[in-house]
């Protein structure tokens, strides 16, 4: 199953200019997270007309998915850009030294913790949802290592971004490239050293072999990579997600998947992209305008 | 000189692996072809390897692998600590 429509899949490129996000980094260490929020407000009303692409998959998610009238649909949209361009304000006041000024509620069973905990390595599934980057500092309390999995469009983004601030991230990536398989044995030898390997199981790429599973009560295809890694190289996963909840106030959710091992030998990937699947179709559910993937995602 | 055992037995394994007719499987067929791989299923690959013939892979070692007969070499050579 190869997806041929460009607008079915994401092409690995992501807007926002170093400039734009330079200025609202001024603002946050200046003048606080509220001035850079009230700028954000201006901001996204350029985006609607400029980003039609986004503001068109928002607006089908909202009629579509979750049959929202024509002006809820409307204020929705602005909303989902206000949400994101939130989370990404947020993210560079955690991580310019004020966490302190933020709540963070954990909803980590024992079991998670166990595994975390573990010298094992483990596959940390996330998704294109909420703000699960604001949560990578907080694994450092088990002194394991993070490795980011990510197409090296996205990296070379935020490469860019932190290039400019001269400062470096709290976790180290591993780029996926089109003409390279060697970010399988890096995965591989991450997951054997008892890194953690964080991995988003929602956005397909281009030629991504994929699955169509019922997500939200429409089809929606996923890619299978995240979870025949997971399921091959043998390694426990959690599912986790960060989500906004109130101003300031983050809620990290964390869900340990089963052991596989009783399922044939493909059908592993397909129980874990199922379970993958419940999960954040739970959360999403809860916190609909924190879905920030921007591209025909369901096959209505 | 390769061992036709060997060779059986990898033959053997791909064959069930990944699901193809294992008279398909020649020495000059180019291996990704044949086998219809992708960058997904050379995890299962590596696995294969690592499970079957009990050493450790590394990306470089596919790196001029493109027929079955490059392939038996390698498997071969590394068996006999190479």
């Amino acid at each position: 199953m190869e997806p041929n429509d460009s607008n079915k899949n994401w092409n690995g490129k992501s807007r926002g200019g170093t400039l734009g996000y330079l200025s609202f980094v001024f603002l946050i260490k200046k003048f606080g997270v509220g001035a850079a929020y009230s700028l954000l407000a201006f901001v996204v009303i350029y985006y609607i007309p400029f980003a039609p692409k986004a503001t068109s998959s928002i607006w089908m998610y909202s009629r579509k998915i979750l049959e929202n009238g024509r002006f809820k649909s409307l204020k929705f949209v602005y909303m989902n850009f206000f949400s994101l361009g939130q989370s990404i304000i947020d993210r560079v006041a955690v991580s310019s030294g004020k966490s302190n000024e933020y709540i963070f509620d954990f909803s980590e069973p024992d079991d998670v913790r166990k595994i975390l905990n573990s010298p094992e390595g483990v596959v940390i599934i996330g998704a294109h949802f909420g703000n699960w980057e604001i949560g990578s500092p907080f694994f450092d309390k088990y002194s394991k290592e993070m490795m980011v999995v990510m197409m090296d469009y996205e990296y070379q983004n935020i490469k860019k971004i932190l290039e400019t601030q001269k400062k470096v991230d709290t976790f180290r990536v591993i780029p996926i490239t089109d003409n390279s398989f060697s970010y399988l044995f890096e995965i591989r030898d991450a997951l054997s050293k008892g890194k953690y390997i964080a991995i988003q199981g929602d956005r397909l790429s281009k030629s991504e072999k994929h699955l169509d599973m019922e997500f939200m009560g429409y089809k929606a295809a996923f890619p299978l990579g995240p979870f025949v890694l997971a399921t091959r190289l043998n390694a426990p996963v959690v599912f986790y997600f960060a989500v906004r909840t109130g101003y300031k106030r983050y809620k990290f959710e964390f869900a340990l998947a089963r052991d596989y091992s009783c399922e044939a030998h493909k059908m592993k990937e397909v129980a874990l992209m199922k379970d993958y699947v419940a999960t954040l179709e739970r959360v999403v559910q809860e916190y609909p305008e924190q879905w920030y993937n921007y591209y025909n995602f369901w096959n209505t | 000189m390769i061992d036709s055992a060997l060779i059986e037995k990898i033959n053997k394994i791909l064959a069930e692996e990944f699901e193809v007719d294992v008279a398909i499987i020649k020495p000059e067929a180019p291996l990704m072809e044949t086998l219809d791989l992708d960058s997904l299923d050379l995890v299962d690959m590596v696995v294969l390897i690592e499970h079957n013939f009990g050493f450790t892979v590394k990306a470089k070692d596919f790196v001029g692998i493109k027929s079955f007969e490059d392939f038996y070499q390698f498997i071969n050579s590394r068996m006999n600590g190479a």
